[in-house]
């Protein structure tokens, strides 16, 4: 049982970092811009996909590992930059259906484009070396790479922390999301705070593309369970926080893990039991957007 | 929806007009009667395809254009129509097929009309988008740890219905017999949402879609025409999964998530939402599209994914839309 424990702790807890790296743009972009942008996923995937295509099958070191990563984070945002100029930014102001429709359009665009590019073969990627072991923890093992995972994501969550709550660029992020007009005619650049915000969410999923994609098979559909869930987190934590999704999302990978270890049988139907509760007893979810993230 | 240019144009079609697209509606159904005799048996399964495809667009865009509301999880209820049609048939239950689908498109409406009553009053937007998503899901999930409808490898093999009808019996079991059931059977669907669209209860629906408040001030119940709304909905949805499982003859989980979800949206979408036929018009764009360019992987999604972004951004009002647009446009020029 204790074993168990240990090993749904740790699994837990990595899914949850894997969806936090998803969730985290998805839900910045949502509290700045109140878009909810499906296409989120699409450009996570591109991400695993250019960092397979840089970095190869099996990545020489750590430090390359996560050098393509970053590299990844900087085409996806790229991408973000472009997507921002002649889709997103054109959404600013109309109803959330046609944003949904949209986006969704756009995500249809990469899958045919990764389709194009890449065809339809399976690929598969290492580890970097360095990880790519196991250690003992109490009487059972959990491999390395799966503490990476935690960690990254721990990291990237005190980042977005820091940014969002210590320094003045994430006051002024707050202050468009609160009322973009009025921090227009304070002479903030309310434009290029949206456009910066986009491109940071893209390079975020760029990033999470290239982190994750070890132990997963990259095919078109590499993005779609992670989305899935990153959007169920932004939904629990309540929309557009970071913290409400950060905890939403290791609720969720603790449930799921849980689930999975305990009841293999009816694998992956607790966390929907849980979004169930959610919606039904707590609809504004777990940190209500106040304007702030 | 605030922009005015985004809502339905309140004019009429004149009456040559009328008697024009009636004319090229029966000789459309004409033809779709005698296609078993026209095309060849694999192009008659994507005619039978797009039927269906049509019905499910239809009931979607019920909830979207004619209510204002999205559901992104409608496959959950085609998979409803279809696994217990499938089921019904492959395991022989006492029930004529007729009957099957009644109860199938009964299922549809009692499971929307649960959800509505839990969730559609407290939950709008993007809320009850993503709860439709995740209950479509776990619906999956729950099918496939389900060893009766088949888990993850689909319900194969289901044998296609023989009507009794006293005397004599209906045989369907051929693919071009059961094809003219399909037709008549969607005809039929296609022209009980007209009717419900164009009743008391569709303007009702519009009133709501237009402005929910201002409903409610002139003493509409909104939040129980809204779970009518889902109801009618997700009955039509299960139909058109109940009419697919004999014409595909097997079901699979691939009809249950939520990419399966987005199926209905994009054919609303393409073909125009603020149109009765628009739905229609999007399942034939989709369906060749997809026909024409199945030799080219990834293409069909560029093509459609970048066709709706631009409908989005350019004309929200789809093929049709455009199309009326363009006549306003030339009718008024010709006069002038």
């Amino acid at each position: 049982m204790i074993n168990q424990s240990v090993f749904v702790l740790f699994n837990g807890l990595a899914s949850g970092m894997a969806f936090f790296l998803v969730a985290a743009g998805l839900t910045w972009v949502f509290g700045i811009l109140k878009i909810l942008n499906l296409a989120h996923g699409a450009f996570f995937m591109l991400g695993a996909y250019i960092a397979y295509t840089i970095g190869g099958a099996s990545p020489g070191s750590l430090w390359a590992f996560i050098g393509v990563a970053l590299l990844a984070a900087i085409a996806i945002g790229m991408m973000g930059l472009v997507t921002d100029k002649f889709v997103l930014g054109r959404l600013r102001n109309v109803d959330y259906h046609y944003v949904l429709i949209a986006t969704f359009g756009l995500m249809l665009f990469c899958e045919g484009v990764a389709k194009a590019i890449w065809g339809s073969d399976y690929y598969s990627v290492m580890p970097p070396p360095e990880v790519d072991t196991a250690v003992k923890i109490g009487s059972s093992y959990i491999s390395l790479y799966t503490i990476l995972v935690i960690a990254i994501g721990l990291a990237a969550f005190a980042v977005l922390e820091l940014i969002m709550n210590r320094m003045w660029a994430g006051k002024i992020m707050r202050a468009v999301a609160n009322d973009p007009w009025m921090a227009g005619t304070i002479g903030i650049n309310v434009p290029m705070v949206l456009m910066l915000s986009v491109v940071a969410s893209f390079a975020l999923a760029g990033f999470a593309g290239g982190i994750l994609v070890p132990n997963q098979t990259l095919s078109v559909h590499v993005g779609s369970s992670f989305i899935l869930y990153a959007f169920l987190a932004v939904v629990i934590g309540g929309l557009g926080s970071i913290r409400g999704t950060f905890i939403a999302c290791i609720l969720l990978g603790l449930v799921e893990s849980a689930n999975a270890t305990f009841l293999p049988e009816y694998g992956g139907i607790a966390v929907y039991i849980l979004l169930a509760v959610f919606l039904v007893a707590r609809p504004q979810g777990l940190f209500p957007p106040q304007g702030a993230l | 929806m605030t922009d005015a240019s985004w809502t339905r144009s309140g004019e009429a079609p004149s009456l040559t007009d009328q008697y024009l697209l009636s004319a090229f509606g029966a000789v459309l159904v004409v033809l779709l009667f005698f296609a078993p005799e026209l095309v060849n048996p694999g192009l008659l399964f994507i005619i039978g395809m797009t039927l269906i495809q049509s019905v499910f667009a239809l009931s979607w865009n019920l909830l979207f254009g004619y209510t204002g509301l999205a559901s992104f999880g409608h496959a959950g209820f085609y998979a409803i129509g279809a696994y217990f049609t499938g089921a019904s048939l492959r395991y022989g239950f006492p029930l004529p097929f007729v009957v099957t689908l009644l109860v199938a498109g009964i299922l549809g409406a009692l499971v929307a009309y649960v959800i509505g009553i839990v969730a559609l009053k407290r939950l709008t937007g993007i809320f009850l988008a993503v709860l439709t998503v995740a209950l479509t899901e776990a619906l999956g999930k729950i099918i496939g740890f389900t060893p009766a409808l088949g888990e993850q490898d689909g319900l194969g093999n289901i044998p296609r219905p023989v009507i009794n009808l006293g005397i004599t019996s209906l045989d369907l079991t051929h693919s071009n017999a059961y094809y003219r059931f399909l037709l008549i059977a969607c005809l039929l669907v296609i022209g009980g949402l007209w009717w419900v669209i164009h009743s008391r209860l569709g303007r009702t629906f519009r009133a709501i879609r237009e402005d929910a408040d201002r409903a409610r001030f002139i003493g509409i119940d909104v939040a129980r025409y809204r779970v009518i709304s889902f109801m009618i909905s997700g009955a039509t949805a299960a139909l058109a999964g109940a009419l697919s499982a004999p014409w595909t003859r097997i079901v699979t989980l691939d009809q249950v998530n939520w990419l399966a979800s987005t199926q209905p949206m994009l054919n609303s979408l393409l073909g125009g939402f603020t149109s009765f036929w628009g739905p229609v018009v999007g399942s034939v764009v989709f369906t060749s599209i997809n026909y024409w360019t199945r030799n080219y992987p990834g293409l069909s999604e560029m093509l459609v994914g970048g066709v709706l972004v631009v409908i989005i951004l350019v004309a929200p009002t789809g093929v049709l839309g455009i199309l009326g647009k363009l006549r306003t446009r030339l009718t008024r020029g010709g006069r002038a």
